[in-house]
């Protein structure tokens, strides 16, 4: 195990305080959890990529960061109009 | 440990530190406002951080550069979406965005 596994290993640990933040607060807090949440699985899928030496999977943490752009801009429409 | 290899831990303590220490700060603040705050450095300095770490790897190379624009992305993303939520809740608080129109006399 890497230096790069071991970091992507703990970051996963900031997943717990994200899922708190989603499951317990309100919908706002909940919305703002989630876009941290996307923000630490790009950074984890960057970590793991290096880590396995597969430069291919690099494509997989841009991909994520552009369509948790996405998702959260349309979540932050809905959250302001619907729900 | 060579000087590249030192560096290359550094970034990437200081790259999880930091999206460990906002994570802190979007589950312990109060309010949403206030856990918003936290997204700017988790979306720029952490990333920042990784994507160096990867660019002392591996240079001018496919990792490199992919890690950059990934980098690039979530900072460029990060105000956008902040603004967005920031937005989503002044209207679900005061129920209208516009100011109120001024009353002529």
């Amino acid at each position: 195990m890497n230096a790069w596994l071991v970091a992507a290993t703990v970051l996963l640990v900031g997943l717990v305080p994200c899922g708190a933040v989603i499951v317990r607060g309100r919908i706002v807090e909940a919305l703002v959890g989630l876009q941290m949440a996307g923000i630490l699985q790009t950074v984890v899928l960057l970590l793991l990529a290096e880590g396995y030496h597969r430069p291919a999977f690099f494509d997989l943490a841009l991909v994520l960061a552009l369509l948790s752009l996405a998702g959260g801009l349309v979540f932050a429409r809905m959250l302001e109009r619907w729900v | 440990m060579s000087l590249s290899e030192v560096a290359v831990v550094f970034l990437l303590v200081v790259g999880v530190f930091v999206e460990l220490a906002c994570c802190l700060g979007v589950l312990l603040m109060d309010d949403a406002y206030d856990k918003l705050h936290y997204l700017g450095p988790a979306a720029i300095a952490g990333p920042l951080a990784i994507a160096g770490a990867v660019f002392v790897r591996h240079g001018f190379s496919e990792a490199g550069i992919k890690a950059f624009l990934t980098a690039a992305l979530l900072i460029l993303a990060s105000p956008v979406l902040s603004h967005a939520t920031a937005r989503a809740l002044y209207i679900r608080r005061r129920d209208h965005i516009e100011p109120r129109p001024r009353v002529r006399r």
